[in-house]
């Protein structure tokens, strides 16, 4: 080798170390994500994230999805839906659709999708599927769900959630093999690449129906699990990524600062309370529990300590979320004397003490929201001692039906009937112990009404009893902030759900 | 020394065990439920009580430590109950992105640490010294993972130079397969990869091994100048050898010992310290899984980890025994 070819080679060698990755198609536009999930499993069924069930929504399938600005449910793979009879839903599939190796996707795949949520050993997705008895095909586009008792809310457990794989694939491989190596769908979007721990990429599927027509929703898209909050801003400020999930109220200066960032607030679909539990004195006592309501001033927590970033609850669900009535009585306004003086009537004239539990970073400034209600307590004369467990034990111990009184969040209320049963219908979790048997007895019939604008009115009448009844006292939805680089369009959905098709890159 | 090598493996078995013990009982000791933490909120009572039986935590612990011991002596680690794939699999799939990191940090500290050692060694209060030794300073006394933040604001936040998170970039091929990125793709004289991975590592690396710069530099130091004053490297210089040959050639190779036990010491630090470094980074090692395991109770998960750990700990000062042998050949087995 001479000195002038070795040279080159060297300065060859040094300019392929340094320039940029070869490949890449300019053409492509490709928004990376910095989410806070993990993603480990390949199988579809195997976790029960809000994340993952909006990714392999997009990828393989679901049934339909919940549409937060119109507030009603719309099909996806299912074209439209009907109840034949209280205990037998019909879903009729779109005959179109069809899974990306250009098979139809029938019946046949729904069932055998519900036949595994059920039997799969890593199934994490039973619950979705718990009040269905059984599913049928009809015909090659129809299915039939016969539910154990009749449940109105049924789309509320199955939609966004109920994913669809191919029965053909699964029977032709195997479940492991067909996880891995063939993630065929028949979603907008195609599985191209997941690395355990790492990411999940997913790009544009042209032949899915009015894909073409949505030019400028990003051609690939990049999950990247970014579990630290400094990290995710620091990687959208960098432009390592475009969105950048759940951004804490202390760092949103610095992404609205940042040059080409900006913050994108949504309401989140996690309802906050403090949970009484009747079952422990002195919560049995409803006047105590009403004394709580009109202790806490949540305007002023909303304003100082949570920057505005929250929407205040009258009642158990808010704005955008199934059932929501603006009227519902009764209204809890922040009155320390009328506190005081339930309190004195509640047979404690010279006030109680209690042990108040809460969660220290599980939810937004969940310990400094506590510590600040502690003083408003006091106040009042419920002289509070503040607990601050570990979450597992105190999760634990609030699943158990141990803990009288505590700060809490449930999420995923789209529909609040489930939550609503979960939390307070008799019998249906430890973790308050409440039971009201006029209360039940409107969720039993909200369940068994139909008629979306009459079983409303239901919900609504149970809401307002709840509310009244006060074995929780609802707080907020916490805002979930998005920090979104300048040249992407993107409104948040509520519950965390990211779809490639709702957005646009625009240059 | 083969059987002192064989004598040393055999007391490994009990340290395993008593640790894998107590880990167990830890855990279990740790309020909290699996079922609870793993399953959906929305999950039935029936569901969870089917899934508490699947996992076996319906048995007496001390069933359930037998069962995980005696499966664990013949390789099998049990499934996660988080993410229902066996352990072993898990722990394969991370154990190149841990062990490709701290090898990096050694490498970082190691050409640092003990040029600069010898060096200030050699000139005892002299600027290089002083700079030497306030560097190694910042090193010991710097946490790692506020380290690594530092590290991501200057060199992420405001010079844009590097990746704030990961270990590669996607699009640009990476040596996947074997999950060993930087070695991968320098055996496969993939440059764009080569990139990619040094770029990805060099932030984790440096602060994952700041700690162990300090550290070692200082014992680097302390060690040259006990051996600058010892006999032979007078007769050395008497004999007029050139000061660098005597540095390198007799200080040097004789300071190496109590260097080599702090290295191997400062392993297993650099070892948990991935713990928390991988957190902060998003590296997709076996620490970030570790807090995975330990916030979901995910058992078999910690379990299988914990023993990985143990057993790196465990051989990382067999290899620094067997090593003493062939540095300083008076030491005999």
């Amino acid at each position: 080798m001479t000195g002038r070819n070795s040279k080159t080679l060297i300065a060859a060698f040094i300019f392929s170390l340094f320039a940029g990755a070869p490949g890449l198609a300019a053409a492509q536009s490709r928004v990376a994500i910095g989410v806070t999930e993990t993603m480990e499993t390949f199988n579809p069924y195997g976790d029960s994230v809000s994340l993952l069930y909006g990714i392999w929504c997009q990828v393989l399938g679901c049934l339909g999805t919940y549409d937060f600005d119109k507030g009603e449910y719309e099909g996806m793979l299912a074209e439209r839906w009907e109840v034949k009879d209280p205990k037998t839903w019909i879903f009729h599939l779109r005959k179109n659709a069809k899974f990306h190796d250009g098979s139809p996707l029938t019946a046949a795949d729904v069932v055998h999708s519900f036949n595994r949520i059920r039997t799969d050993p890593q199934s994490k997705q039973k619950q979705n599927i718990a009040p269905i008895a059984s599913a049928a095909a009809l015909d090659q586009y129809t299915v039939q769900f016969t539910t154990k008792q009749p449940t109105a809310p049924l789309t509320e457990y199955l939609f966004d959630r109920f994913i669809v794989t191919s029965k053909a694939i699964y029977d032709k491989y195997g479940a492991d093999v067909a996880d891995r190596k063939h993630p065929i769908g028949a979603g907008p979007y195609k599985f191209k690449e997941l690395i355990p721990g790492q990411r999940f990429v997913i790009t544009k599927n042209p032949d899915y129906p009015g894909m073409r027509e949505k030019k400028q929703a990003p051609d690939e898209l990049i999950f990247r699990i970014m579990r630290e909050p400094e990290q995710r801003v620091t990687a959208l400020l960098n432009g390592e990524i475009q969105i950048a999930q759940f951004i804490p109220p202390h760092l949103r200066e610095r992404v609205e600062k940042g040059p080409n960032s900006k913050i994108v607030p949504t309401d989140s679909v996690e309802i906050m309370f403090l949970a009484m539990s009747p079952k422990f004195k002195p919560w049995d006592n409803k006047l105590l529990r009403q004394a709580v309501a009109h202790a806490i001033d949540r305007d002023t927590i909303i304003a100082t300590l949570l920057k505005g970033e929250a929407t205040r609850l009258d009642g158990p669900i808010g704005p955008g979320q199934y059932g929501y009535s603006p009227n519902l009585k009764p209204k809890y306004e922040y009155n320390p004397e009328k506190a005081r003086q339930l309190v004195k009537q509640a047979g404690f004239p010279n006030g109680v003490d209690v042990d108040y539990y809460t969660p220290v970073g599980r939810y937004t400034l969940d310990k400094q929201i506590s510590e600040a209600m502690v003083p408003m307590l006091n106040a009042v004369g419920i002289r509070t001692r503040l607990q601050t467990p570990e979450w597992a034990t105190l999760w634990a111990n609030v699943q158990a039906g141990k803990v009288p009184f505590y700060y809490m969040g449930r999420g995923s209320v789209v529909d609040p009937s489930v939550a609503l049963s979960q939390y307070f219908e008799t019998g249906g979790s430890p973790r308050i112990g409440y039971s009201n048997q006029k209360f039940d007895k409107l969720l039993a019939q909200e369940r068994q009404t139909f008629d979306p604008s009459k079983r409303k009115k239901v919900l609504s009448e149970a809401m307002s009893l709840l509310t009244e009844e006060a074995p929780a006292h609802f707080l907020w939805r916490h805002q979930m902030l998005y920090g979104i680089a300048k040249n992407i369009d993107y409104k948040p959905t509520p519950s965390g759900r990211i779809f490639g098709d709702e957005i646009r890159v625009l240059r | 020394m083969a059987s002192y090598l064989v004598r040393r493996l055999a007391g490994t078995i009990p340290v395993l065990l008593l640790i894998t013990l107590l880990v167990f009982l830890l855990l279990h000791a740790a309020p909290g439920d699996p079922a609870s933490l793993l399953l959906s909120d929305a999950t039935s009572e029936a569901d969870v009580l089917e899934a508490r039986q699947r996992w076996g935590l319906d048995q007496p612990l001390h069933v359930q430590y037998l069962k995980f011991f005696t499966a664990a002596v013949t390789g099998d680690l049990g499934k996660s109950f988080r993410f229902a794939q066996p352990v072993a699999e898990l722990i394969a799939t991370r154990l190149p992105a841990t062990v490709e990191l701290a090898a990096f940090s050694i490498l970082i500290a190691v050409t640092l640490a003990v040029p600069l050692g010898v060096w200030a060694g050699a000139r005892p209060n002299s600027w290089v010294d002083n700079l030497g030794t306030s560097f190694g300073l910042f090193g010991i006394s710097m946490p790692n993972f506020w380290m690594g933040i530092m590290l991501i604001l200057l060199f992420s936040g405001s010079f844009h130079l590097l990746p704030s998170a990961g270990r590669s970039t996607y699009g640009v091929v990476g040596a996947q397969e074997t999950g060993f990125y930087f070695l991968g793709s320098l055996l496969g004289g993939n440059w764009p990869g080569l990139k990619d991975a040094l770029l990805h590592m060099a932030m984790p690396g440096l602060a994952l091994g700041a700690n162990m710069i300090g550290i070692l530099m200082r014992v680097t130091r302390s060690s040259v100048l006990e051996v600058l004053h010892e006999e032979y490297v007078v007769t050395a210089r008497a004999k007029g050898m050139a000061e660098r040959r005597v540095l390198w050639r007799h200080v040097l190779s004789n300071a190496l010992i109590p260097i080599i036990t702090v290295a191997g010491l400062e392993l297993g630090t650099l070892l948990s310290g991935s713990i928390i470094v991988e957190t902060v980074f998003a590296w997709p090692g076996m620490g970030s899984l570790l807090i995975t395991g330990v916030t979901s109770r995910d058992y078999p998960l910690v379990m299988g980890l914990v023993m990985m750990y143990t057993a790196a700990f465990v051989t990382i000062n067999l290899v620094i025994d067997a090593l003493y042998g062939i540095i300083d050949p008076r030491i005999r087995y």
